[in-house]
């Protein structure tokens, strides 16, 4: 997987989770909404980083064919 | 929440640790630091990642995604103090986890772990059980309820002592190297999670440090009642540290006898319960 879509990967999962723990906290969205996002989004989230740290930034090697 | 998950996250690989350390340590090995599970998720994280030609893909990864979901949904329902059947159906939702990863790989090794989950699936008759011993008493399943019943009637541990041994087993049969860790056994190299490696691996790390915190969170819910937090973290520990003994001092069984014990401890609970109802 390439670096940007596990970066994408998280921020899909990260950015709903922050942004519904935000509105949870300030009572504008039910409780289950913000649980159902977290849900939803942390399994991603712990994938992606995971992804994200492994992934190659260039072009892979030249396999070596040999003499 | 985020902050809970966190903690319960790494609580529980810390848990998973100490069990590890205590096991080394009475069979007079200096066993791994207790924070080695937590290094195993991390060192998982960067090994280089792919799928396996004869995988399933979808299912592959598919499957570490519902393993991490329903965890963290069993730590929100308990700590919002929700039904304690909800809980008990991600127990069970758990070992459907287990099969999709034994099948999902196409390895020999991960299809037994899988089939071995299956019929496995007597340890969770005692749980059941369990349920209906505290639902005699406290009229309600809900943990908030039951936990309230606590506080006027004293711990259910000394109410339904025997529920409570259930309940010990079906941890039991989570923990690793215990008698009933039959999908993990040495001679399937890792069971149902052989084929998962690199952040797949590090996926299902999290997944189990979710589900030892969950399960000892409920346990503790269940049969003490509410405690400070801090009473309740070394209350986990405790637990974890007679699991570990239980484990390093029982042999690991085979399969027919494993299921035959569970069974056999699942028949006398039938008949712990019946007992109860008819005096209640």
């Amino acid at each position: 997987m390439k670096k940007q879509y596990a970066l994408a990967l998280m921020l899909v999962a990260a950015v709903p989770a922050a942004g519904t723990m935000v509105l949870s906290h300030q009572g504008l969205i039910p409780f289950w909404v913000y649980a159902a996002v977290l849900i939803a989004g942390f399994p991603l989230f712990v994938l992606g980083l995971g992804l994200y740290w492994m992934a190659r930034e260039g072009e892979a090697d030249i396999p070596f064919l040999g003499y | 929440m985020i902050t809970e998950l966190l903690f319960a996250t790494f609580f529980g690989l810390l848990l998973l640790g100490i069990h590890r350390k205590v096991i080394a340590r009475i069979q007079r090995r200096p066993g791994p630091p207790i924070w080695q599970e937590i290094l195993h998720m991390l060192k998982f994280s960067f090994k280089t990642t792919w799928v396996p030609a004869t995988a399933s893909t979808a299912l592959f990864v598919g499957v570490v995604l519902v393993a991490i979901g329903i965890w963290t949904a069993a730590l929100l329902v308990i700590l919002s103090g929700g039904s304690l059947l909800v809980i008990f159906a991600i127990y069970m939702l758990h070992k459907i986890v287990e099969h999709g990863f034994g099948l999902s790989s196409g390895s020999p090794y991960g299809k037994f772990g899988g089939v071995r989950s299956v019929i496995s699936a007597a340890s969770e008759i005692p749980l059941f059980v369990t349920v209906a011993a505290i639902a005699i008493f406290t009229k309600s399943l809900m943990i908030s309820d039951i936990v309230a019943y606590q506080e006027f009637q004293g711990p259910l541990l000394f109410t339904i002592p025997l529920a409570a041994v259930a309940m010990y087993v079906v941890l039991l049969s989570k923990m690793p190297f215990g008698p009933f860790s039959i999908v993990e056994s040495k001679e399937l190299v890792s069971g149902y999670k052989t084929e998962h490696f690199g952040v797949w691996r590090a996926g299902l790390e999290v997944c189990n440090g979710l589900k030892t915190y969950v399960l000892l969170l409920t346990f503790i819910l269940v049969f003490i009642g509410s405690l400070p937090f801090w009473m309740i973290l070394i209350a986990m520990i405790l637990i974890t540290v007679s699991l570990s003994f239980t484990c390093a001092l029982s042999p690991m069984l085979s399969p027919y006898d494993s299921v035959t014990i569970q069974t056999l401890i699942a028949g006398l609970m039938v008949a712990y319960v019946a007992i109860l109802g008819v005096m209640s």
